[in-house]
């Protein structure tokens, strides 16, 4: 088990080498720099501009520019925001809980409603509570997440008034952060109410984020049950007599589960580049909505930072769903 | 009174107006202590016949059945909960490919006590002594060892004695074995029929040998039921069935063998394949690869008919010279 672990964390090291070149390069092919976009509207005087490009070390070559950079990340130092003047880190750090609990809750969503979605189906291959499901699964794969997000407040929060139209905390509470997470800190707060308010504040962004995992873990569980009950053990086991609910329970869906494990690490990947719409749209004060400031800013060792960091959580999720296949399935546990 | 008694068991697949019928109005029974060897081509329905007896047939597949009793049950009109405390305790049974028929992530240990539990509840410890029991009686070699394995870890013939022992783990009184020996290579076969056939005898239990293997079934079995597309084409006891068929198509089936081919070039084979879904005969439906057939046996299907002590599906039985009777020469094309 410790040597499977150090080969995937071996795995991750020109992983992430290949992702801080990536991102170093890509934001360098941005048009304009950040010099240009502070100076706004109005045209900054060239010795001016060739001043300020020494002073962010823009005139250097860009291998030279990367390397200073690496060397800094390599030392936990992501550098400081052109715009606020703090360091990366730490503004990320104060971000980040409000798009994990987002995640989070998204990925619960698509998972809690997801897999009995696609097991009924499996069970009812052919019927119509097949058809219903998979259409529905297939609509919400197909909505962009904008304007389904547009659309449940548009019903929910408008017409219906159920749920905030934004935000994650109602603007009559304040709650000092103590975990990040709302849900945490108003709970242990004395708040009263506090805890609701915070609540319904996630449900939409949670439904907007979650529908498109949830539709593909639908998918994916139907398709990999559909191919577990027709698995000899299946057979078997309803050979010895077991009661329909611990066949499908017990034999098909622990075997089912491990390709649909696979998906739901692939889509933590997709919900961080959901998370960046939803936050925007319910100005859910996380990273996602960051990031886009900080792309419109040109501020680089922001963009830079942050998504190195979220492509290290992608990645460090990647090796925890890793392990899990370790957990679920005896025949990769075993293998030397 | 037979053990297992069924009678016109028909199971259909497809639609209402244009059904296959996998199996189509067989009859047989079998004893208490009894072991009934099923035999015929792939694609003759014994497989899917025995799961019928076992209701194991899922939609749209549909099971239909004068009678189907078991120690004077009806299989039929019984609860699902009820016949499901019948599968698996009194009737269990083996399947073809042991490799595949063990949950790959399951502990064999889980798997063998499951069926104890669901059945006859005791302690897991109790459970598991049994479980251990079971083992040996199976012949694994270190069960101890073995208890806490998963599948991918044990070789064919250890999975399938694995198969049997999950079968057996709760008496059962009928154990139907469907082609047990088949993906397993043959040193292993011989050991896998040996233990079959040790654990009948001990028990007493009833055993339906299904198998395409007729060499095997000389050995084993009391009786012997020749299955083809779906019918029952001859049954009796298995001696005389050797010694003297009464249907073309089992006399065609002991040519095959590869014993009674002695001093021929070539192994002896029935031409052509067993008819399916689309290519079935007006008549009888060995009509286009028996050859005997006549007219007559192209255009009508002939019922199954008591013959010389042998239920019989022919319309000119073979005598004991091994040719058909009845038959004129006039008649014969």
């Amino acid at each position: 088990m410790l040597g499977f672990l150090l080969r995937r964390l071996g795995d991750v090291i020109p992983t992430f080498f290949g992702v801080t070149i990536l991102v170093f390069l890509m934001i360098h092919l941005i048009p304009s720099d950040p010099i240009q976009m502070r100076a706004g509207e109005r045209s900054i005087d060239p010795e001016r501009y060739a001043e300020l490009q020494k002073e962010y070390g823009f005139d250097r070559p860009l291998v030279v520019q990367y390397f200073d950079y690496l060397g800094g990340v390599l030392q936990g130092d992501l550098g400081e925001s052109f715009v606020t003047k703090r360091p990366v880190i730490e503004e990320f750090a104060t971000l980040f809980p409000a798009t994990i609990e987002l995640s989070i809750a998204g990925i619960l969503f698509a998972v809690i409603i997801g897999l009995p979605l696609g097991v009924i189906a499996a069970i009812n291959r052919g019927k119509w509570l097949d058809h219903l499901t998979m259409s529905l699964s297939l609509t919400g794969y197909s909505m962009p997440i904008f304007w389904w997000a547009l659309l449940l407040i548009m019903f929910f929060s408008t017409t219906l008034g159920w749920t905030p139209v934004s935000g994650r905390l109602s603007i009559m509470y304040y709650i000092e952060p103590t975990t990040g997470f709302m849900l945490i800190d108003t709970l242990i707060s004395d708040e009263k109410g506090a805890f609701i308010s915070a609540l319904r504040h996630l449900i939409l962004p949670t439904i907007a984020l979650g529908t498109i995992p949830m539709a593909v873990i639908a998918r994916m569980t139907r398709s990999s049950m559909l191919e577990v009950l027709g698995e000899e053990y299946i057979r078997v086991a309803r050979a010895k007599g077991l009661a329909p609910m611990r066949v499908i329970m017990v034999h098909a869906l622990r075997n089912a589960l491990i390709p649909v494990i696979t998906v739901i690490g692939l889509q933590v990947g997709v919900l961080f580049a959901g998370a960046i719409l939803t936050e925007t749209i319910f100005s859910w004060p996380g990273i996602g909505k960051w990031i886009v400031e900080a792309l419109n800013r040109r501020d680089y060792p922001t963009i830079q930072g942050g998504i190195l960091m979220i492509a290290f959580v992608v990645m460090g999720v990647n090796l925890l769903v890793d392990l899990m296949y370790g957990v679920i399935n005896p025949r990769i546990r075993h293998k030397r | 009174m037979a053990l297992l008694e069924v009678k016109n068991l028909t199971v259909e697949f497809g639609s209402e107006d244009r059904p296959f019928r996998a199996v189509d109005n067989v009859s047989y029974s079998v004893d208490r202590g009894e072991v009934l060897g099923i035999v015929g081509e792939s694609g003759s329905g014994k497989s899917v016949s025995s799961l019928a007896v076992m209701g194991l047939i899922d939609f749209p597949g549909r099971v239909t059945a004068d009678s189907l009793t078991f120690d004077g049950q009806d299989l039929l009109t019984m609860s699902p909960g009820k016949r499901r405390a019948i599968t698996g305790k009194d009737i269990g049974m083996i399947f073809q490919d042991p490799m595949s028929a063990l949950n790959p992530c399951f502990t064999v240990e889980a798997q063998i006590m499951e069926a104890l539990k669901v059945h006859e509840g005791g302690s897991k410890k109790e459970r598991r002594e049994r479980t251990l029991d079971l083992l040996n009686q199976v012949g694994i070699p270190d069960p101890k060892s073995r208890m806490t394995a998963y599948p991918h870890q044990l070789s064919g013939g250890m999975s399938q004695r694995i198969v049997i022992a999950m079968a057996i783990a709760c008496n059962p009184r009928l154990l139907i074995a469907d082609e047990p020996t088949t993906a397993l290579d043959v040193t292993i076969q011989a050991q896998i029929i040996d233990l079959l056939l040790k654990l009948q005898d001990d028990s007493d239990m009833a055993l339906i040998l299904i198998t395409h293997d007729l060499a095997l079934v000389s050995e084993a079995a009391d009786r012997i039921q020749v299955m083809y597309a779906g019918q029952l084409f001859e049954s009796g006891p298995a001696d005389s069935i050797f010694a003297a068929p009464r249907h073309p198509y089992t006399q065609a089936l002991l040519e095959a063998l590869p014993e009674r081919s002695e001093g021929h070039d070539r192994l002896r084979t029935i031409p052509g394949v067993v008819p399916g879904q689309y290519d079935r005969p007006a008549g009888c439906l060995l009509a286009p690869r028996c050859r005997y057939a006549n007219d007559r046996c192209v255009a009508e299907r002939p019922d199954v008919g008591a013959y010389n002590g042998r239920d019989v599906r022919c319309f000119y039985p073979l005598d004991d010279r091994g040719q058909p009777t009845g038959q004129t020469t006039g008649e014969t094309v």
